[in-house]
């Protein structure tokens, strides 16, 4: 690969809003070695901006594509730059309602609300207005509920590849465990 | 209902609300067996004959508990099979427990991911965060209302006015038309409102009958993002309010 390829990769994420899957850039590029472009990325990734504590962007993957994002320790910096005040963060029941249509998705309202043993009209409202959960289908149940999914900007918002980046239910309820037993003798 | 304190059980072996009663033996801190349902009953109903009428709340809380109690008692009286079923209370309840202390497990580590997330910016972060693209309405305070109106009015000074005669305009009238308008439409944009009227004088009075409509809760502003415009939507009751 070339420098002025490698270049171009930079400038087209640079440009591009939203996080850039691999493939499409391959093909502008007629790469058709995956192997290769991996190794590439990695490349650039480390010696172009993990190594050189001088830049303040990073190569970063999330959706299952590629972005340039500033480096986290700028955060607070950047912040007092351009004198924002306070991100809205999610609810705690927003979070609530999130894990559990992550976790048993494709899932209902009543679903929800009967695992958080509250409402939850509003939470799921909230996350489908912010674009994390949709709506994927109907359960053939009487009233037809909707079923809700997490959606790719899911897992953008929490900076997962994919999926499978998440700890499956079997490794949380391990770890559940773990710390459940002594304390039920406390 | 929340100002009358629950009723408290008092015998030899517990003292306290009966949902801590209820609380513990979920948790296996207190043996049901233990428990004489029939003390605690006996002890509520002369409780209830001292009270001076019943508080529905209360007494409803007493027997749903209560109820659970003798359901989770009545089982364990049964002569049981050896495996045990899943469907017992017990098991459910803790079942549901442990799903619940899951789902607040997930939740934190989301929230962690989240927040390390937050500390790495993207491009066009700062549209998004100064347009707000997501277009949640807001409710807008009279104060907000103001200021997009004298921001109006301020652009109409420059304007050259026909002035024909002088009319007269009342909030009465106004109000009607406002009504008239918001039937028709089902909302109305309030910049685009102003700039179909005439004058000043009437500028003012419109936004004058609008702030009284607020005022009486007839009508609700809404603004899409912050500096955008205000719409104005009839107050239908009922309808949450956003």
């Amino acid at each position: 690969m070339t420098n002025e390829q490698i270049a171009l990769i930079e400038a087209i994420l640079f440009v591009s809003k939203d996080p850039l899957e691999p493939g499409r850039i391959m093909e502008f590029l007629q790469v058709t070695d995956a192997e290769e472009f991996e190794k590439i990325l990695q490349t650039m990734e480390k010696e172009h901006f993990l190594d050189r504590p001088e830049r303040g962007l990073m190569l970063k993957r999330s959706g299952g594509g590629l972005q340039l994002v500033t480096k986290p320790e700028l955060h607070d910096p950047l912040k007092d730059f351009f004198t924002i005040k306070q991100a809205t963060k999610l609810t705690l029941a927003s979070l609530e309602t999130l894990s559990i249509v992550a976790y048993r998705q494709p899932t209902t309202l009543a679903e929800i609300s009967d695992m958080r043993g509250v409402n939850s009209t509003g939470p799921v409202k909230n996350l489908l207005q912010k674009k994390l959960i949709r709506i994927t289908g109907r359960k053939k149940v009487p009233g037809l509920p909707a079923l809700y999914a997490t959606t790719q900007e899911f897992l953008i918002y929490f900076g997962l590849n994919d999926m499978s980046e998440l700890p499956s239910l079997e490794e949380l309820t391990e770890l559940f465990e773990e710390k459940e037993q002594p304390s039920l003798f406390k | 209902m929340i100002e009358t304190p629950a009723y408290q059980v008092q015998t030899d072996f517990f003292e306290g609300p009966l949902d801590l009663l209820l609380h513990l033996i979920r948790k296996n801190k207190l043996n049901i067996n233990e428990i004489r349902l029939s003390e605690i009953t006996s002890e509520y109903l002369s409780y209830l004959q001292g009270k001076m009428g019943i508080n529905p709340s209360r007494e409803s809380d007493f027997l749903t508990t209560a109820a659970t109690l003798i359901y989770i008692k009545s089982r364990s009286l049964l002569p049981k099979p050896e495996n045990l079923s899943e469907e017992s209370p017990e098991k459910q309840l803790l079942h549901t427990l442990i799903e619940y202390e899951k789902i607040q497990k997930i939740s934190k580590m989301l929230q962690d991911m989240e927040y390390t997330e937050r500390l790495l910016w993207r491009r066009l972060e700062l549209n998004e965060n100064f347009t707000n693209r997501e277009y949640t309405l807001q409710e807008v305070s009279a104060f907000q209302l103001a200021e997009l109106f004298f921001a109006i009015v301020k652009k109409k000074e420059n304007e050259q006015f026909l002035y024909v005669s002088s009319k007269n305009y009342s909030i009465a009238s106004k109000q009607a038309e406002i009504t008239g308008l918001l039937k028709e439409n089902g909302f109305l944009d309030f910049s685009a409102y102003v700039k179909t009227l005439d004058s000043i004088e009437e500028i003012l009075v419109s936004f004058f009958t609008l702030l009284e409509m607020i005022k009486r809760h007839l009508l609700i502003a809404l603004q899409e993002s912050l500096f955008g415009t205000i719409s104005l939507y009839p107050n239908a009751p009922g309808e949450p309010s956003n």
